[in-house]
């Protein structure tokens, strides 16, 4: 009897969820939201701020080409290359900058754990797929650039089941 | 006659009766591990685990990485479990250089450690529900444990392989709106869990299938070193989390489970009622945390340990994990051994599945509680 | 994607074409032509207003429209309809591919997720072609030393056999492919070849987990072949008669689930064993042996045997229908035609032209269709619950519900079909009539 007890209770619980809403977040057209402008560090307390490790974004007035982030990346993924720019700065006499292999990082963020000078956060852009290897390399330039990331949905609990919207 | 056989290959005896079936890496019905299994009709006569197809050298590699490069690197055997493999490292260093960790870093720390168990036993069970044919018990933890993954990338960036707990504390603050976020995703992921009742503990089907399969005796858990879920659910109540506690474990309520039987149904259940319990400590400590105060101390650049050497271990998804580290003065640690739960537990598997039926055994091999990369490291 | 594409040159292009009206000629003369000839011998043609409607007479509605009703209506009434479309074999297809179809969406929604979603633009309504496209452009792969003839030939027994089950079965009273007397033994007598096919496709595989899922099917299929026979058998202690037709007519005043809910509970479970679903899909068990009896058709073959399958799970639903739940009856819920297409005709467009005659098929036959539909679906339903409920359970336990619990449950229905015949209260010369 408590087989056909069981049997029937487990029926139940699955015709009970046809009512419950769908969880499935539709990706291409619906994106999370994010709370926040992507992971920093601030160098004089030592903590970072909460944020999602995305694409780097380098600040041109603030770098000096001091290599932090490269050793700091060295023991990790190698993914950190100096380059040598085409512009000099007064902060940035040697003109060479950090160039980001994203086809090696991990996005663990001691790079920006590593800068002393404000000028290497994170930023919330993970769509960073290419057709080549090399277009994966991202020079200071494009690294300059601040992504536009499209925010849509994000989970909404009621009592009908969480769902994405 | 044997005529001489080339070194490292063996002689074995054919028979009639026994087939042998390779269970092998590329079998929807096991990890990334082989088994070798001879069988007898339907009955299984011997089992061959053959881990190693996922070994990195995991160990040999941390020690060319400084202590911080260490973080990103140890973290990668169990990625969606990253915070608990990092704990116990983060523990010894901690002893290793002296370094206190602040009231608010250690809540933290317990709360991300209890979403990652909870997230890597989602895994898991829904892995052993599709093992054994329930493909409603493979969706609903995937989805659900989206709820519980959605907080970990606020908390520390990611999804998976966090990186987020470091010697010290942990790296960044929990963002603006948190605790209330967290406090209605848990309290909705446990009414979520109550619903697995019905469609998979109580089924009898399943019941059927699971119950006195692969019994443990109490006296055999202890006397094969098993570790985690596999001893509690044969009758041993031995959680680190209660008799070795660390950090901020000995200030908040829970009970560590304990089921008496032995057999697979206990061992699929042992994690269930310890994801109830981690939602209960979550939170506890949600409660509990000082709302304001640092969550990292600060370390002087390029630490170096003496010549000491620390060992410390934390309950994680699968077991017992231990970090022992080794410091000769250097900015490297001389040696890492991480003592790994699942390998521990995988005395079990010739074990057990000797005399089972071929249809037990994804029940009894994948209760086990196995996690195949995080055994070969 | 770096296809090097051959120039482009007009004279070769004309010289391919030429060869291709070539060969389509030399192949029409030599092969198509006596084809022709052969099959207008053989089969007989229907006759309209007393004359033969030969392929000339079917083409001279080009000239004159009018003439396409009475066309159509004779071909209506033909064998060959029967077979291919409406109570046969495009029906059961048709259904089938909707079932799966429904069968995806429905386990999505219970598993909090969705469906097919993106082919198609209403929620994913063209993934079966999709899948089906798939299917024929994979290459075909046939195991080293497997047994080719029994290789090839299984799926297509598969489906043969499908759709000989789907022939037995009556759609709407008069609407049978086969009208046989001894109609449910036939029944049985095809369910009984099922188990045969699964073995010899393993067999014929020469691989381990093909063997040891056709061992698994064999014992699965044959162990619940008895209880199948046997729940039924009150139905036909009570009825007199093994004519599905008759089966139906039975039943205008009650269903009989209503008068043996035993003997039904047992042929739903029989009917889920007979079909391989979960909970009872050992044989394609896919985390231990990968894909059981059918691991190793590939392509076209894999797409023929799902086909099968799913032609076999719309044969016994229609089957549980008509036994249990009274095949084509139901109020009346068809409008009637109205009373100016019976005299005036009906217009064709878009060249208005009006052509006397009653329509196509009437309302009577309509009405049963829909409600035979409605129950089949909702049978159908039920079948797909299990699969988002249940896990896979063991043989050991399979063969032991199969033997000791089915069966003693099937002997209890017949006890209590014979205790309801011997009182008088049904059957023939019963009470309730």
């Amino acid at each position: 009897m408590s087989t056909v007890a069981g049997i029937i209770r487990a029926l139940n619980s699955g015709v009970k969820h046809l009512a419950v809403k769908r969880f499935t977040l539709r990706y291409p057209e619906q994106k999370l939201k994010f709370v926040g402008d992507g992971f920093q560090f601030d160098p004089q307390t030592g903590v970072g701020i909460a944020g999602q490790k995305g694409r780097h974004i380098l600040f041109h007035d603030k770098c000096t080409g001091c290599q932090l982030c490269a050793i700091a990346c060295e023991g990790i993924a190698e993914a950190i290359a100096m380059v040598k720019v085409n512009n000099t700065w007064k902060h940035n006499k040697k003109a060479i900058m950090p160039q980001i292999d994203y086809g090696k990082c991990v996005f663990c963020g001691l790079c920006v754990d590593a800068c002393p000078f404000y000028a290497l956060y994170m930023t919330n852009d993970y769509e960073l797929s290419s057709f080549t290897k090399e277009a994966l390399i991202y020079t200071p330039s494009q690294l300059a650039v601040k992504p536009k990331v499209a925010q849509d949905v994000e989970i909404k609990i009621d009592d009908r089941g969480a769902t994405h919207g | 006659m044997i005529t001489q056989l080339p070194p490292g290959m063996q002689l074995e005896r054919v028979d009639e009766r026994i087939m042998t079936l390779n269970v092998g890496p590329q079998h929807p019905g096991s990890g990334h591990m082989r088994l070798i299994i001879k069988v007898d009709g339907d009955y299984i006569v011997s089992c061959d685990p053959d881990p190693g197809y996922v070994h990195r050298g995991e160990e040999k590699m941390a020690e060319y990485r400084n202590y911080i490069q260490n973080i990103p690197h140890l973290e990668r055997p169990v990625i969606h479990d990253s915070c608990n493999i990092l704990y116990p490292y983060c523990l010894a260093v901690e002893e290793l250089l002296g370094i206190e960790v602040p009231e608010r870093a250690k809540y933290i720390r317990v709360i991300a450690s209890e979403l990652n168990r909870c997230v890597y036993t989602l895994y898991w069970l829904s892995i052993y529900g599709i093992f054994l044919g329930h493909s409603t018990m493979f969706m609903w933890p995937m989805g659900d444990r989206e709820l519980l993954i959605d907080l970990l990338e606020a908390l520390s960036g990611a999804r998976v392989t966090h990186a987020y707990f470091v010697p010290g504390g942990v790296r960044n603050d929990t963002p603006s709106n948190f605790e209330e976020r967290c406090l209605r995703q848990v309290n909705y992921f446990e009414k979520r869990l109550k619903e697995y009742e019905d469609i998979f503990y109580q089924n009898p089907v399943l019941k059927q299938r699971t119950e006195g399969t692969g019994i443990l005796s109490r006296m055999d858990a202890i006397r094969l070193g098993t570790t985690g879920s596999v001893l509690r659910s044969a009758g041993v109540d031995f959680d680190i989390r209660k008799k070795e506690p660390y950090d901020v474990y000995e200030n908040l309520d829970f009970q560590s489970q304990v089921l008496k039987e032995g057999d697979s149904y206990a061992r699929s259940r042992v994690p269930y009622l310890d994801m109830l319990e981690s939602c209960r400590i979550i939170k506890d400590a949600l409660k509990k945390m000082p709302k304001s105060g640092s969550v990292r101390t600060k370390l002087k650049p390029n630490p170096k340990g003496g010549n000491d050497e620390a060992y410390r271990r934390v309950e994680s998804g699968r077991g017992a994990l231990g970090m022992y580290v080794v410091s000769d003065n250097k900015i490297e640690p001389y040696r890492v051994k991480i003592s790994v739960g699942s390998f521990r537990n995988m005395i079990c598997m010739p074990y057990l599945l000797k005399g089972e039926k071929l249809g037990n055994m994804p029940a009894v091999y994948w209760s086990l509680n196995y996690w195949p990369v995080e055994a070969d490291r | 994607m770096s296809t090097i594409a051959p120039e482009f040159r007009l004279s070769r292009f004309v010289a391919s074409l030429m060869n291709l009206i070539l060969w389509i000629l030399v192949l029409f003369t030599l092969i198509g032509l006596p084809l022709v000839f052969i099959v207008l011998f053989y089969i007989e043609l229907p006759e309209i207003n007393g004359e033969l409607l030969t392929p000339y007479l079917a083409l001279t509605w080009i000239a004159d429209p009018s003439r396409t009703l009475p066309i159509i209506k004779s071909l209506l009434q033909t064998d060959f309809f029967r077979i291919a479309a409406f109570p046969g074999f495009g029906f059961a297809a048709l259904l089938a591919a909707a079932t799966i179809y429904i069968e995806r969406k429905f386990l999505a929604k219970m598993q909090l997720r969705v469906g097919p979603l993106y082919c198609g633009k209403v929620e994913g309504i063209l993934q079966l072609m999709s899948d089906g496209l798939k299917l024929i452009s994979k290459e075909i792969i046939i195991p080293a030393k497997a047994d080719k003839p029994i290789f090839w030939a299984a799926p297509l027994l598969f489906v043969g056999t499908a759709a000989a089950l789907v022939s037995l079965i009556p759609v709407a009273p008069g609407w049978v492919v086969a009208d046989v007397d001894v109609g449910l033994l036939a029944v049985f007598a095809v369910i009984g070849f099922f188990p045969i096919i699964t073995v010899l496709s393993s067999w014929a595989s020469n691989s381990k987990f093909p063997f040891i899922g056709g061992i698994r099917a064999l014992h699965q299929m044959i162990s619940f072949e008895i209880p199948l026979i046997l729940s039924l058998l009150g139905i036909v202690i009570l009825t007199g008669t093994l004519n599905l037709t008759e089966i139906v007519e039975s039943q205008q005043h009650y269903w009989w689930i209503i008068f043996m809910p035993i003997g039904a509970i047992v042929f739903f479970i029989t009917l889920l064993a007979e079909l391989e679903r979960i909970p009872f899909d050992l044989p394609e068990a896919e985390s231990e042996i990968v894909a059981g009896w059918l691991t190793e058709f590939s392509g076209m073959m894999y797409g023929l045997v799902q086909l099968g399958s799913y032609v076999k799970l719309y044969a016994f639903a229609a089957l549980f229908t008509i036994l249990f739940l009274g095949g084509w009856s139901g109020p009346m819920v068809w409008p009637p035609f109205p009373q100016e297409i019976i005299t005036e005709g009906i217009t064709m467009g878009p060249i208005t032209m009006k052509i006397p005659g009653l329509p196509l098929l009437d309302q009577e036959m309509l009405n049963a269709t829909l409600w035979f539909v409605i129950k089949t679906v909702g049978v159908i339903m039920v079948i797909l619950l299990p699969r988002g409920v249940f896990p896979r359970i063991r043989i050991d336990l399979l063969l032991h519900t199969g033997w000791y619990k089915l069966i003693g449950l099937a002997f209890v229905n017949i006890f209590i079909a014979l205790a309801l015949l011997y009182a008088g209260v049904l059957g023939p010369g019963g009470l309730i009539q």
